[in-house]
């Protein structure tokens, strides 16, 4: 067991590198050049100075070619120094820090709402297959899906303004216990609820009709212990396989509703530095959301065993 | 299922095919939600077709008169801030939105095919390194790499174009959809393929190995009827399924860009584009935000509908039922 984590875990190296030298690349080839870049956007002194651009790039070793550049940046990495805003000058590091705690609690409570909606809704549409509140709930579940957040999220906001007489716009950001939350949750956890449902419906209707299940009605187990036993287990596999794809739709998601609703969130930071170019930042958020998604996937292949004793046995086999 | 197996008469064997087929549209068309999806997608492809001969006037026509008109029966979806009539935008727009929807999903399914069949046909080492690949693909934050991939090449790109242009007066080089196919399409599909590769991996490694290959094999048929009779209308079910969910998909994925201001370019009308810029006026003028953002929902629900049922109908296993 703890070679195969030691295993996976290894492998992220290669991944990562490859991930970051892609984007490295596009920053180099594409972005135009950073100390420019800099001089365009610096107040007052904007004088154009080739001389001094020259002793600059010089200086941050940015004259150099790009194996050597990447490879800097990399060593820097390892040493902790994820290098400097090309905006504020600030650390990458500490600019993330900061905005990653507000998008991780978003991700979490929305994680926690989609288990505690989805999945008795996904189990009840199942066990009344076909009708009419099946129909309603995958229907919803559907509709959610089609609404784009971007889309959700600005109507959601004119309706409360529109009902709660006097109310506040809920904008900006006030803590995770702050009511103002409540609607960037609302949409954030729209569609990971959507898939939720469709995939526990699917699955409890699929385990309805295996072999195991009919050997228990037949030698005369009660349905409920049937229900309990034998069909809820594997229901709660579709949701943990689908954890890495929820995290992308999760940091996809914060893109949005960070934007619409005003949240100082890593969401907010991707777009404001690929707005400005700011390469740096973008790396490191890169790097913090590729390694989430690995993260995420190795959890899910380490529980999914717990949940389906054929899988563990097929990967031991390996 | 092992039936067509154990025919060796060439005269059998299409009869199964096509009753396989018949069987999977019966399922289908008893389906009610999907028979909804089916027609709203024939309706797109309608439209999307003979949408320049319907359109009441031309998507590009503006009328200093008529600017921010609610809806009404001059203007049945009313006008936009230059005021150009928002039907003829929303059908000329589902022209680029089913334009989006095949050539993105054309792009990813080719790219999936061909890793995915080489690694489930080659394993070993190809294929740990395809799915390393694969993983990787899967793991960057999509929407950030391809709203950097725009961001960054866009300019360069189009760059290019205008001192191609200069030098040689080819009016090829000022098209800018020539930018949107390669970058706004390509980018897309780099962060689609992933799942067509996953998927086509496992339909072959499963199906490969089966009694009725096997049995094929053994009776002698080239390689050529084996795939074409037995391995391919049995991998195709799943594969249909992923692609009419893949086309609702990569239409939102569109709009989803344009919001971010990196999707298909103006001004070609596309809903994506058409809801971004209702975004900023909805709160005087609804309309320019409903009626694009109410046509996107329906083309996404009705791919999901007909997805469902599909995948209801080609599943084999719930058959028994």
């Amino acid at each position: 067991m703890l070679r195969y984590i030691l295993r996976r875990v290894l492998i992220w190296i290669p991944s990562l590198l490859l991930i970051l030298l892609g984007v490295y690349a596009l920053a180099f080839f594409g972005a135009g050049d950073p100390i420019k870049l800099i001089f365009m956007r610096a107040p007052g002194d904007v004088a154009y100075d080739p001389v001094r651009i020259e002793a600059i790039r010089q200086s941050a070793g940015l004259d150099q070619p790009f194996l050597v550049q990447f490879g800097h940046y990399i060593l820097n990495l390892l040493q902790g120094n994820w290098g400097n805003s090309l905006i504020t000058g600030r650390p990458v590091w500490r600019t993330i820090s900061a905005a990653a705690p507000v998008s991780l609690q978003l991700g979490l409570v929305t994680i926690v709402l989609t288990a505690v909606i989805a999945i008795p809704l996904g189990v009840i549409a199942a066990l009344n297959q076909n009708s009419r509140l099946d129909y309603a709930i995958l229907g919803s579940a559907i509709a959610l899906w089609a609404i784009p957040p971007y889309v959700a999220g600005p109507l959601l906001m004119v309706a409360l303004i529109v009902i709660l007489p006097g109310g506040e716009i809920p904008y900006g950001w006030g803590g995770i216990f702050d009511v103002r939350v409540l609607l960037p949750l609302a949409v954030l956890s729209m569609q990971p609820i959507a898939l939720i449902v469709r995939q526990t419906r699917a699955a409890v209707i699929e385990v309805m009709g295996e072999d195991f299940v009919r050997t228990a009605r037949a030698k005369g187990v009660p349905e409920l212990i049937v229900a309990l036993r034998h069909i809820m287990r594997p229901v709660l596999t579709p949701v943990v396989t689908q954890l890495g794809l929820i995290m992308i739709t999760l940091i996809n998601g914060a893109i949005f509703v960070e934007l619409v609703f005003g949240l100082p969130g890593l969401g907010r930071l991707t777009v404001q530095s690929t707005l400005d170019s700011d390469y740096p930042i973008i790396l490191g958020i890169t790097l913090i959301g590729a390694s989430l998604v690995m993260i995420s996937n190795l959890l899910v292949d380490l529980v999914y065993p717990l949940l389906d004793p054929r899988a563990g046995q097929a990967r031991q086999g390996r | 299922m092992s039936s067509p197996a154990l025919s060796t008469g060439p005269a059998e064997a299409p009869d199964e095919t096509v009753s396989l087929w018949r069987d999977a549209w019966r399922r289908l068309i008893a389906n009610r939600l999907a028979v909804f999806g089916l027609a709203v997608v024939a309706l797109l492809i309608l439209v999307a077709l003979v949408g320049p001969w319907l359109t009441p006037y031309d998507f590009l026509s503006q009328d200093i008169n008529a600017r921010n008109q609610a809806p009404s029966l001059v203007h049945w979806f009313g006008t936009d801030d230059l005021g150009r009539d928002v039907l003829s935008r929303v059908i000329y727009g589902a022209r680029t939105a089913l334009l989006v929807a095949i050539v993105v999903t054309g792009i990813a399914l080719s790219i999936g095919v061909l890793l995915g069949a080489v690694a489930g046909y080659a394993g070993g080492r190809v294929d740990a390194f395809i799915m390393w690949l694969t993983d990787i693909a899967m793991s960057v934050p999509s929407l950030l790499l391809v709203v950097v991939i725009n961001t960054s090449l866009k300019p360069p790109l189009a760059r290019w174009m205008d001192a191609k242009y200069l030098e040689t007066l080819n009016p090829v080089f000022r098209e800018t959809v020539w930018i949107d196919f390669v970058l706004v399409f390509g980018s897309m599909a780099l962060i689609l393929w992933p799942p067509y590769a996953r998927l086509i991996r496992a339909q072959v490694l499963s199906i490969r190995s089966r009694n009725y290959v096997t049995a094929a094999r053994a009776l002698g048929l080239p390689a050529g009827i084996v795939i074409r009779r037995y391995i391919v209308p049995n991998a195709l079910g799943p594969v249909i399924v992923a692609v009419s969910a893949g086309l609702g998909n990569a239409m939102v994925l569109e709009s989803a860009f344009s919001f971010l201001g990196v999707g298909v370019t103006p001004p070609t009308p596309s809903w994506g584009n058409m809801i971004s810029d209702g975004l900023r006026v909805w709160r005087t003028y609804p309309h320019l935000l409903a009626a694009p953002a109410a046509v996107l929902g329906l083309a996404t629900i009705a791919f999901s509908f007909l997805g469902d049922g599909l995948n209801d109908a080609l599943n084999p296993k719930q058959w028994r039922k």
